[in-house]
């Protein structure tokens, strides 16, 4: 199992060049069970993430480019009269893949995206009043741009908890961007390697559930927890006194944290959690839920980073 | 700050078996003080806890709304002040600071409808608790005040946290006990005895013993008190016989016709300008001398007595006194001339004063004292006639005398013929001077309960060596000192002409029964005695509560002084200021260490083992120059180490693995053994490399 992993890997990091750790952390997120946000600017590498991902992983895919004047329908799916059969005959939309990239997110109105939000968390849509039941595994990439772009609607704190991560690509280093002007990469057209089966899929995301977390881990997340709630941490300080400027996580962001973390130790070949797992999820996980709205992410001491500093890792909740 | 003081004034109500519990708590702290509360107040006190005990059952078994009124109790608290007031005359200034104190303690518990209303009345009842060991120290009773305090802390957990069971109750309890225990014991071993920058005010009604005038009938009250009076320790040296162990206190030279009375101020005039020092020749028994406190100077010694300690004055009667009356258990070292005859030669004025008699106060007595000096040529003869009348006519020797009028000696002498030693010991003086030669009364203390904790009675025989002597209140006695040519002052005790076997071996069985059908203690010594495992146990207990006086409450700031002269050489001031200085540090760093090493403790023995050599490895780390955050994780850790020090790299990185599997892995018990030792093995190895 551990070499299909492997490959998966090998096979995107050849496709997104010089981003290693975001492809990992996305691949994490989906054997996780969990949906993945990628925020960034425009020609980033998004799309060639998502659409990536879903290729290896030998998944149906469909993309959707959220537009102002999309409708729920759009990706739900719609019932039309069929005039041959004198019925009502379903459309499936989009959503009804098992990778569904959600181009620009934040460029459609809310009542679109809480459509969307609603199917991701459910895991099935409801159409004049039948529920279909969504295709297994079920993954969103929702992809979004910055938000202070033009013509973007903010996702409410209410869904952005229901990705389990948000990464950014951001800008590729020198000796990948030379690799990608000159085309190294593959060509997008060219085929992919299927390499995995859905079966396959489907089994590692039961592994990865049996992946032990001591007590000790479960005492890191809590602690970590803690100190969004803005519980005082001994020996910690900060500018700013004890207290770090966020939102509190939720049990969920805490059980979000748990599962990729899992899945990161499992990428890792371990049936263990170590805290680096949790370290090295913490970010993605976390920070979109703790950023406080329209407030600026800092770049080099996000709080995500701050609230790792207040926790021994050995004795966390002392 | 704002939090404490809400929930020091948030309202407090207890419940039925809380209730009752604090009440008994408040019973036991007032009983404890109870012997030194007249009866009145007494009266007052169990009136009060009636009274309370009723409110607690209106309130609680039948729904009423059982509150007293303000007013009410408002006077009555006047009531009970103004009665105080008014008897502080008599009970003297600390009796009724204490009868206001429990009074106060009794009233707080009807006005509990906060926090701090429950607070005050705890502090209360430990300072009654601390208050009562001003009268009484000795071993049983702070045994029993322990207890005590052990209630009081007891319901205060209660009522804080009713949820622990007892166990754990007792078991809190007794650490807190065991850490002020250790605290208590450095503190009384180093910390410096200021003089208290009040005295305890004595009253007049404190004064236990001897007084300094005698009238016949005054000692009889000691001889029903079966309180201690001193110890005294021969330091193994032989013990004299039951006979020779007259401690004398004072003599008394005047006598009015009443009473006899210290020729103090005379001696006063004659004598202060230079230190008394008597002649002494012969070998000297040297002994300590533990006196419990009399709120009076006197001190006792054996025939002449001598101290070198600087706060004894010696008389010119051969008497030792202290300069300060003795309010607490005091312990003096003296030495004693036993074959040394006292005063060869006296002067005149002494001489004249113990000649004289008051004319016509006991015309029989002086008429038989004429014919006995026109009878007898020789003193001695003189002395010898009158103690032949003790013992031929039907004189006997009774706790329990008939009342004199007047005092008179002659009643006595020649028709009642029954009384203790006074009586004898007035009659014989009289006698003797009326017969014209120089007496005068001596009054002290006469033998002792010898204890070595074996059952053996101090006899005349048997030689004893080790133990100690216990002289109680009731072998107080009195004596005569006739002075004659070429002896001195000669003791004789016409007591032993009537009762021999008082003075040669102690109170006799039937002595012993009067004394317990007159007093009313609940200590009956007359059946102690009679049972002999209760005495044994009894003088157990009084071998023990002797140690207990000894070591503990004898650890006096001279003691202490010597213990630290010990320690730190000669007394220079400097060094005994940086003892005080030094043991006060000790004593702020010890409170504060101590709260932080439970915390440690108890932190540490959470821990487990691979957490710890993990911890201590780590911190040898540090030692070495790496600066790791609280936050890095061991495999970070690891890396740091490799980038550092590289001749550590696969060690460490192999300690690492090991200790993450054992801190993260799921691993059965016989696993986690193995990798345990391995990580053991790894830390010896690593520790050798640094």
């Amino acid at each position: 199992m551990q070499n299909v992993i492997k490959n998966i890997l090998i096979e995107i990091e050849s496709i997104v060049l010089g981003k290693p750790n975001e492809c990992r952390l996305a691949v994490a997120c989906l054997l996780a069970k969990g949906h993945l946000l990628i925020e960034d600017l425009p020609g980033m590498g998004k799309t060639t993430l998502a659409h990536t991902l879903a290729e290896t992983l030998n998944l149906s895919y469909q993309r959707t480019q959220f537009t102002s004047d999309l409708l729920p329908a759009d990706v739900v799916g719609i019932s039309i009269f069929n005039t041959d059969i004198k019925q009502f005959e379903l459309h499936k939309g989009p959503i009804f893949n098992q990778v569904v990239l959600a181009d620009e997110i934040n460029r459609a109105s809310p009542k679109t995206q809480s459509a969307l939000l609603e199917a991701m968390e459910e895991k099935q849509v409801s159409i004049d009043g039948t529920t279909h039941l969504l295709p297994e595994p079920f993954f969103v990439i929702a992809t979004q741009n910055p938000l202070f772009h033009a013509g973007t609607y903010p996702l409410p704190e209410s869904q952005l908890d229901r990705f389990m991560m948000r990464i950014s690509l951001g800008f590729p280093d020198v000796e990948a961007e030379k690799n990608i002007l000159l085309s190294l990469s593959r060509d997008r057209t060219k085929a992919i390697e299927n390499i995995n089966s859905r079966e396959d899929l489907l089994v590692m995301q039961q592994e990865i559930e049996k992946v032990h977390a001591s007590e000790v881990i479960i005492e890191y997340i809590i602690a970590l927890c803690h100190v969004s709630r803005g519980q005082t941490v001994k020996g910690f300080d900060n500018e700013a006194g004890n207290k770090i400027l966020c939102r509190p996580l939720s049990p969920r962001a805490g059980k979000a944290l748990l599962g990729a973390a899992k899945a990161w130790a499992f990428i890792d070949n371990r049936d263990f959690l170590k805290p680096d797992d949790i370290k090295a999820v913490f970010s993605s996980v976390c920070e979109h839920r703790l950023e406080l709205s329209g407030h600026e992410r800092g770049d080099n001491n996000s709080v995500s980073q701050q609230i790792l500093q207040a926790v021994d890792v050995l004795n966390p909740l002392s | 700050m704002f939090n404490t003081a809400r929930k020091i004034n948030s309202p407090f109500a207890l419940s039925y078996q809380n209730s009752w519990l604090l009440w008994f708590c408040q019973l036991m702290n007032i009983s404890s003080l109870a012997l030194e509360i007249s009866t009145w107040m007494l009266a007052i006190l169990a009136l009060c806890l009636c009274w309370q005990a009723l409110l607690i059952n209106l309130k609680f078994n039948s729904n009423k709304l059982a509150k007293v009124s303000p007013v009410l109790l408002t006077l009555f608290a006047i009531g009970g002040c103004i009665a105080i007031a008014i008897t502080a005359a008599n009970l003297g200034v600390l009796i009724s600071m204490v009868h206001l104190l429990t009074f106060a303690y009794v009233l707080k518990a009807f006005e509990i409808k906060r926090r701090k209303d429950f607070y005050q009345l705890l502090l209360l009842g430990l300072f009654l608790l601390a208050a009562a060991l001003i009268f009484k120290q000795n071993l049983i009773f702070s045994f029993m005040l322990i207890l005590v305090l052990v209630l009081n802390l007891m319901v205060l957990m209660l009522i804080f946290s009713p949820s622990k069971s007892l166990p754990s109750m007792a078991k809190t309890i007794s650490i807190l006990l065991i850490q002020s225990t250790v605290l208590a014991v450095v503190l009384f071993i180093v910390f410096p005895r200021l003089s208290p920058f009040w005295q305890v005010p004595s009253a007049k009604s404190a004064q236990t013993g001897l007084s300094d005038e005698v009238s016949p009938g005054d000692i009889a009250n000691l001889a029903l008190s079966n309180d201690l009076a001193f110890r005294v320790d021969f330091k193994g040296g032989q013990i004299p016989n039951y006979s020779k162990l007259y401690w004398r206190a004072m003599t008394l030279e005047l006598y009015d016709g009443r009473k006899w009375t210290r020729a103090n101020n005379i001696y006063r005039k004659a004598k202060e300008t230079k230190p008394f020092k008597p002649e002494t020749s012969g070998q000297a028994i040297n002994y300590d001398i533990i006196v419990e406190p009399s709120f009076q100077s006197w001190l006792y010694g054996l025939a002449i007595a001598q101290s070198t300690d600087i706060q004894i004055k010696n008389s010119s009667d051969y008497t030792i006194q202290t300069r300060n009356i003795i309010s607490q258990i005091s312990h003096y070292e003296i030495n004693s001339y036993l074959n040394t005859s006292l005063d060869l030669s006296i002067d005149d004025i002494t001489k004249k004063r113990n000649l004289s008699i008051v004319q016509g106060s006991n015309p029989k007595l002086e008429r038989l004292g004429r014919e006995l000096k026109s009878k007898y040529v020789s003193p001695q003869e003189r002395s010898n006639a009158i103690l032949a009348m003790f013992r031929a006519e039907q004189y006997f020797y009774t706790l329990k005398p008939p009342l004199l009028t007047n005092n008179s000696l002659d009643q006595f002498f020649f028709n009642t013929q029954a009384g203790f030693c006074v009586h004898y010991a007035s009659s014989y003086t009289y006698l003797m001077r009326a017969a014209g030669i120089p007496a005068r009364v001596v009054t002290g203390y006469l033998g002792g309960e010898y204890n070595n904790t074996s059952n053996e009675p101090l006899s005349n025989t048997v030689k004893q060596q080790g133990g100690h002597l216990s002289v109680y209140q009731y072998d107080a006695h009195a004596w005569s000192e006739i002075w004659l040519e070429g002896i001195g002052w000669f003791r004789v005790d016409p007591t032993a002409a009537v009762d021999p076997e008082r003075v040669e071996s102690g109170w006799s069985s039937a002595l012993l029964e009067q004394q317990s059908s007159l007093n009313n203690d609940f200590v009956d010594l007359y059946q102690l005695r009679n049972i002999a495992w209760l005495n044994a146990l009894r003088l157990q207990l009084d071998a023990l509560d002797y140690q207990w006086t000894r070591w503990v409450l004898g650890y006096s700031t001279k003691k202490q002084f010597d213990l630290l002269k010990r320690w730190f050489g000669k007394d220079i001031p400097w060094k005994v200021s940086a003892v005080v200085v030094g043991s006060l540090i000790i004593f702020m760093l010890l409170l504060n260490s101590l709260s932080r090493f439970s915390l440690w403790w108890f932190k540490a023995k959470q821990a487990t083992p691979w957490l710890v050599l993990y911890n201590k490895l780590r911190l040898k780390l540090v030692n070495k120059g790496l600066k790791p955050t609280s936050n890095i994780t061991p495999s970070s850790f690891a890396l740091l180490v490799t980038e550092q020090l590289p001749f550590l790299s696969s060690d460490f990185a192999e300690f690492t693995r090991v200790f993450e599997c054992l801190m993260y892995q799921d691993l059965s018990k016989k696993q986690q053994d193995e990798l345990l030792l391995h990580l053991k093995n790894q830390y010896v190895k690593l520790k050798g490399k640094l």
